[in-house]
């Protein structure tokens, strides 16, 4: 399944976006533009769509409809998501919700509607006569209920399987240093190292066999990558580092780099699953050199598999976008204004499609766009007190 | 409105440029700078700026250098290709360090140095940028000699905080309507900038 195109209307700080997406999507904007805010509209959907999971966890989990409804908007405080896919066997689909909140009593996420489309046919619309007799009902979507959803299940399984990943290297070597109440599914590797633990031998060896291809051509001295539960059932990774000891020695993850960590976690979910991807900033603790690679290393994961597979990510690397291969359909531009954030695909404004003409890569031709004019001033801001 | 885009060598020729679009006849909109520190990227991309500037206005600005005079290396850069009218290139003599200094009251004020000490025709400095950071040793200024001139054992060529200082002055000092009666290639630049005339994708095929 692939996502083709994203409507969206008051959520977070996008009052209304509109844009259709190709199957690798690098999103580029300044900083507090909404790049983690756009792709959290699909972890918010697979929130819904997980087994546990439902409209009012998703939302509750994030704070509130208040935290989630865009700031500047104004007459139309409803949210409204709208996703148009298309899956294997050239099914169209369309999934659209908005939600409001309730306006008295526990202020429960309300659906103001919830509709799936099927090459074109409307096959669910709520509210429906049921849901006008008992309001309760449009605290849930149909989608996160089994007995509802047989119809559409495809999205549901879609919207469930969708992967996310932005691994802090700090939170894999000392987990202890921060076990808490801990997030659903995980999202900053926290639990990695028991994702790794919990997947089928063969599975892991494999994924490490690859991921230890990576490393041993990004680390020169690194030679063998292995994983070990520890006498007390802990699970470890380990890395054998060649030195002037003929046998070299083996470092458990809480000596390995940060790059090398990171390198480790992007490879394990690029491995994982087959459904959407989201990625925060992949570039981070890499070194130029490797980041350059990302792109076309992306590409030949993902389009090994034996279903395409989309991969969205957030990006200000000018050495991830110097990629020739990197289209300028590829890019999601934000800018911010008083009226929230614009998302517009960067081969659709005019002077970016010429340079792009022109044979500059889409780094060149698309980030000096997003640096803030303000900049310019910070020379000139005084930072501290009796400074001349 | 006239929108504009920027080209141009570094972070100091940059906010030289945005002044000169700020203060001068016509009002501009600036969208996008591009700049890669120095000189090379803009030689390579020259092509592309040019043909680029059909749809939108480039004001591209290059430091002379040792490249001979103006015309030079205008001609050496863009080869067989005709300039589009909309693609203002301008060349500073020799750097564009020496438009700093062309405002000679207020820059010797800024560093604390003897107004004597700067040339009254500053597109003749050969080599600004030298010039300029040994004009600095001078200063009685401790924060600004930090600033701009490279410690001791370095091997950077200007100080920590160079393009800062400068910039600040540009941004909240620099007089274009001094500087630019000591600067022949500053007032032409002006000049040139005064007098554009946006031609729009329509009519400019």
């Amino acid at each position: 399944m692939l996502v083709e195109r994203i409507i969206l209307k008051n959520w977070r700080n996008f009052k209304h976006v509109d844009v259709e997406v190709v199957e690798r999507i690098f999103l580029v904007g300044p900083n507090a533009s909404g790049k983690s805010n756009f792709l959290d509209v699909f972890r918010f959907l697979r929130d819904i769509a997980k087994p546990g999971g439902g409209l009012q966890k998703a939302v509750i989990d994030r704070g509130g409809i208040s935290k989630i409804r865009c700031l500047a908007a104004r007459k139309y405080p409803d949210i409204e998501i709208e996703i148009h896919m298309s899956d294997d066997s050239e099914t169209k689909w369309q999934y659209a919700i908005g939600i409001k909140q309730e306006s008295r009593g526990y202020r429960n996420a309300l659906l103001v509607y919830e509709k799936v489309v099927k090459n074109g046919e409307l096959i669910l619309n709520r509210p429906d006569e049921d849901d006008n007799n008992d309001e309760l009902r449009l605290t849930q979507t149909y989608i996160e209920q089994i007995i509802a959803n047989q119809p559409f299940r495809d999205i549901q399984k879609f919207f469930g399987a969708i992967g996310y990943l932005h691994l802090v290297p700090q939170l894999v070597k000392n987990p202890y240093a921060f076990k808490g109440q801990g997030l659903d599914d995980d999202p900053f590797g926290l639990s990695f190292l028991d994702k790794v633990a919990k997947t089928h031998e063969r599975l892991r060896n494999s994924k490490l066999k690859k991921i230890e291809a990576v490393l041993r051509l990004a680390i020169p001295q690194l030679k063998r990558l292995s994983f070990q539960m520890d006498d007390t059932g802990f699970p470890h990774l380990q890395a054998l580092y060649e030195h002037w000891r003929p046998t070299g020695a083996y470092q458990q993850e809480d000596q390995f780099s940060d790059g090398t960590l990171r390198i480790i976690g992007l490879m394990w979910v690029l491995l994982e699953g087959d459904s959407l991807l989201l990625l925060e900033e992949p570039e981070l603790s890499l070194n130029a050199g490797i980041v350059e690679k990302l792109p076309g290393l992306i590409f030949r994961i993902i389009s090994s598999k034996k279903k395409n597979r989309q991969i969205m990510l957030s990006t200000h690397s000018s050495d991830l976008l110097s990629d020739p291969g990197i289209g300028g359909e590829e890019i999601l531009l934000l800018s911010t204004s008083r009226d929230g954030t614009e998302i517009r695909v960067a081969s659709s404004i005019l002077d970016v499609k010429e340079l792009l003409s022109q044979g500059f890569s889409v780094g060149d031709a698309v980030l000096p766009r997003v640096n803030p004019r303000g900049l310019f001033h910070l020379d000139e801001l005084s930072l501290f007190e009796g400074e001349e | 409105m006239i929108p504009i885009n920027i080209a141009c060598e570094d972070p100091l020729s940059e906010a030289v440029a945005l002044k000169i679009l700020k203060e001068g006849q016509r009002v501009f909109t600036v969208g996008a700078v591009y700049r890669k520190n120095g000189k090379t990227y803009l030689k390579q991309k020259v092509n592309g700026f040019n043909k680029a500037s059909r749809g939108m206005p480039y004001l591209f600005l290059v430091d002379l250098d040792n490249d001979g005079c103006p015309p030079e290396l205008i001609n050496s850069w863009m080869g067989d290709q005709t300039k589009n009218p909309n693609f203002i290139f301008r060349v500073a003599v020799e750097e564009i360090e020496a438009w700093i200094l062309a405002d000679i009251e207020n820059f010797s004020s800024f560093i604390g140095v003897n107004t004597a000490l700067i040339p009254s025709e500053s597109d003749t400095i050969h080599n600004p940028k030298e010039f300029l950071i040994n004009l600095v040793k001078s200063s009685s200024k401790r924060e600004i000699k930090a600033s701009i001139i490279p410690s001791k054992n370095s091997t950077a060529k200007v100080g920590p905080n160079y393009n800062g200082k400068l910039i600040e002055f540009v941004n909240t000092r620099w007089s274009l309507t001094v500087a630019q009666r000591r600067s022949k290639s500053l007032g032409k630049t002006i000049n040139a900038i005064n007098s554009f005339t946006y031609q729009s994708a329509a009519t400019n095929e």
